[in-house]
């Protein structure tokens, strides 16, 4: 028997992988702009807040490129089986990092409006928390995605709890302390940034259903409540 | 399934039997070939076989039949079929070539040409003859010499040789000619180079049948100035006969032994011709190739 | 693949940026190879195809597309005069080579096909055997020396080295269809040529073969300039950088059928946003 044949269709291998590849950095660039807007928050630094706004520019470039990249993708290669799978999976991912972004820079923006505003410490404190564990998820379900990873992808759905149970007691410390008219302002607000974070977090899990989806070739929800 | 929808057991017996007959008239029909071709060999073989001896080879011919021999005769008529195929093979070879490969075949006098070369084949042999005679014999000033016997039995066999070369390099497909050229060979290049070397089988071929029919040959021979009886060594610019000429003259002769001898001398032309034969199948053989 | 772990580094953020993906790699500067100027190609009179102008860049891939009867393989051996094989064949217009006609008065097309070699859509090795195959290009071309390492080349740009090392003396007609093909490209590499053309190089092979003889093209544009006739759409998508669309163009009496030239364009152009009606409904399979 003759040696092991070289891998066929090799550049369609190597857009694949280039794709995936950018989603990643699209990743990265999130995980940054993430970081960056819970300090902002955290220490209330809106030149922070301006560059994390700013930044978006550089994610939605990033999205936009993958997005070109799948669509030349599908005209030229014409993928099939798990290779299709895989790049619808890209092309959703590819949406929920973008949204991803567009919520960090929701934060950054009420971070500016609520300046001078005084803060609560154990909000904050709260917020710092929520900030490490969507980072987290993030990076579970970018890992799961390229290691093809279920019983990661599936993990995503416990650490999506955690967040959820912060946000619910984001809620209950704001009514504690809301009696004055700029606390309760400044409360307001930040409902939105925990609702913001959580969203980032449902994000994740998406993605994490997507990974499931590739490798299975079922789509399942992963819980049954709609949230 | 219902009854009668299905018809696996179609065919009547008479389809079958209309079958079968069909086949055994073509077995009827190719044992008359064989059975007659075997009845024939049988016959000179069995007259022919005692009397083939070294004396019919090295003797000429003579009155008394115990050391009469066929050596002028058989000499000859080799001499003469070497001369043929050297003379034939080039000439054939390169009209089928030019016919095929560079003639514009839409042009009127291509087309006439291809029309008189089928015709010439169907020239009766004794007409070859009188052109023989006319021709090379005295236009030329050859006179009857065995060159000139040889000579003309090479216009006799042209078109069989031109004919079945034709077919021989119509037979190379075009795909093999368009790769040479798109590599950048010349037209001669590729006709030297592929288009002759596939056709070799079937060059043989036409060999073979030109050799066949010219072997047996007496008409034209006879009027170009074959002898019927020479003693001595045939040379090619001298007086000559042909071993179907010898054999005709022992049979017409009439002592019996002769009629043997004659069998026997029948014997060896077929000889020489499977020897020619033979050796044009060899090449045939070496050459073949599958498409 | 990089590690992701959470790093305490500043928060400063600076901006990224990514090779676009799918990118194909192309020379930076593209360099006009042919130029083609309103090519029109009859036989007996009758023209097959007409009006065409294009150019055909450096160490791309180009394909030729359309349905049949548009012209697109006459079109393409109007690249290396195999329509001078043709007795009824006449050409008209221009084809420009490095800037010089190739129909023009002193050129010899045996020198043309020398440097623009071509391949079949039905492999067609000669009835001899693999190293003879190849050997028989540069034996007529007068390049006897070093006719070894030539043959071996020729076999590894083909990617058949491997195959056929030990057999190399065995008939070319024992290869499976794929191995003739690639048979065909190496005896057209051996000759060294600046462009290979390529007549439906695959449609007579199963899939497996065609993918590799795709990815050879891959390999094969780096140094040579490839220009490809398919009517498989997909492939055309798969190899081509830049892609004509060809079509009937049919005579408002019905008769006479002419090729002309649609669109030519980046492939991905053409399959994505393709500018003409007729080309969008070819590619997408309604209208052929």
């Amino acid at each position: 028997m003759s040696e092991p044949r070289p891998p066929a269709r090799v550049s369609f291998q190597e857009e694949l992988d280039q794709l995936e590849a950018a989603l990643r950095e699209e990743g990265e660039l999130v995980l940054r702009s993430l970081r960056a807007a819970v300090e902002a928050v955290c220490s209330q630094d809106v030149e922070l807040a301006e560059e994390v706004i700013a930044f978006d520019d550089d994610i939605d470039s990033q999205y936009f490129e993958v997005e070109q990249g799948i669509e030349l993708l599908l005209a030229r290669q014409t993928p099939v089986a798990s290779d299709l799978r895989l790049v619808l999976a890209l092309l959703k991912d590819n949406l929920h990092l973008e949204r991803m972004g567009d919520l960090c820079t929701t934060i950054a923006k009420l971070t500016k409006l609520t300046k001078g505003l005084p803060p609560d410490d154990t909000l904050l404190e709260g917020f710092k928390e929520m900030g490490e564990r969507a980072e987290q998820m993030i990076r579970v379900a970018l890992r799961s995605l390229q290691q093809r990873d279920r019983v990661a992808a599936e993990s995503l759905l416990e650490l999506d709890e955690l967040i959820d149970r912060a946000n619910r007691r984001v809620v209950n410390r704001l009514l504690e302390i809301g009696h004055d008219l700029e606390v309760r302002e400044w409360g307001l607000r930040m409902i939105l940034v925990s609702r913001c974070l959580e969203r980032i977090g449902d994000h994740a899990v998406d993605i994490g259903e997507q990974t499931a989806y590739l490798v299975t070739g079922e789509f399942r929800e992963f819980t049954d409540a709609s949230h | 399934m219902s009854a009668g929808s299905l018809r696996l057991r179609g065919r009547s017996r008479a389809d079958h039997a209309r079958g079968a007959l069909f086949q055994g008239l073509l077995l009827f029909s190719l044992a008359i070939g064989f059975v007659t071709l075997g009845v024939l060999l049988f016959d000179v073989l069995q007259r022919g076989l005692p009397y083939l001896d070294l004396a019919l080879l090295t003797n000429a011919p003579s009155t008394d039949p115990q050391i009469a021999g066929a050596r002028p005769a058989i000499l000859a008529t080799v001499y003469m079929m070497v001369i043929l195929l050297v003379t034939v093979l080039p000439i054939g070879v390169a009209t089928a070539i030019y016919l095929e490969e560079y003639a514009n075949k839409e042009r009127w006098y291509n087309r006439l040409l291809d029309l008189n070369i089928q015709n010439l084949a169907a020239v009766p042999s004794i007409v070859y003859g009188i052109l023989g005679l006319a021709f090379l014999v005295r236009g030329l000033g050859l006179g009857r010499v065995l060159l000139a016997g040889a000579l003309i039995l090479t216009l006799l066999v042209l078109p069989i040789v031109i004919v079945s070369s034709r077919e021989a390099i119509r037979a190379v497909p075009d795909s093999i000619r368009q790769g040479g050229y798109a590599l950048g060979a010349t037209q001669w290049q590729v006709i030297w180079r592929q288009v002759l070397p596939s056709a070799i089988p079937g060059i043989a071929t036409g060999s073979i049948l030109a050799l066949a029919r010219a072997i047996g040959e007496t008409a034209p021979l006879i009027l170009v100035g074959a002898l019927t009886y020479v003693s001595f060594n045939p040379t090619i610019m001298g007086p000559f006969t042909a071993l179907p000429i010898q054999i005709y003259q022992y049979i017409s002769r009439p002592q019996e032994e002769f009629k043997l001898i004659a069998a026997a001398a029948i014997i060896v032309l077929l000889a020489i011709l499977l020897t020619m034969n033979a050796f044009a199948i060899w090449l045939r053989n070496r050459y073949q190739k599958r498409w | 693949m990089p590690p992701m772990e959470t790093t305490a580094a500043p928060v400063k953020i600076a901006g990224m940026r990514v090779e676009t993906a799918g990118a194909r790699e192309l020379p930076a500067q593209r360099e006009v190879l042919f130029d083609v100027k309103d090519l029109r190609v009859t036989y007996a009179g009758v023209p097959a195809l007409d009006g065409v102008s294009l150019e055909i860049y450096r160490n791309y891939i180009t394909a030729f597309i359309g349905p049949s009867g548009c012209g697109k393989s006459t079109f393409i051996r109007c690249f290396n005069r195999l329509n001078d094989m043709i007795p009824s064949a006449s050409v008209e217009g221009s084809v420009l080579y490095h800037g010089e006609d190739l129909y023009g008065k002193d050129v010899d097309p045996v020198e043309v096909r020398k440097l623009i070699g071509m391949v079949f859509q039905k492999p067609n090795p000669f009835p001899k055997s693999i190293y003879d195959n190849i050997a028989f290009g540069p034996r007529v071309l007068g390049m006897k020396d070093g006719l070894d390492e030539r043959v071996e080349q020729a076999l590894h740009q083909a990617a058949l080295w491997d195959e056929v090392k030990d057999r190399l003396k065995e008939s070319a007609l024992s290869l499976s269809g794929g191995q003739q093909q690639r048979l065909c490209i190496a005896r057209c590499l051996a000759v060294e040529p600046e462009v290979i053309l390529m007549d439906e190089p695959a449609s007579a092979l199963d899939p497996i073969s065609t993918t590799r003889i795709e990815d050879l093209m891959h390999e094969l544009k780096r140094n040579y300039t490839i220009v490809i006739v398919t009517h498989n759409m997909q492939q055309a998508a798969r190899v081509a950088d830049k892609t004509a669309f060809f079509s009937v163009d049919v005579a408002p009496d019905g008769n006479r059928r002419t090729g002309i030239l649609v669109e030519y364009d980046d492939t991905s152009k053409i399959f994505t946003t393709p500018a003409d009606k007729r080309t969008e409904d070819y590619v997408t399979g309604r209208f052929g």
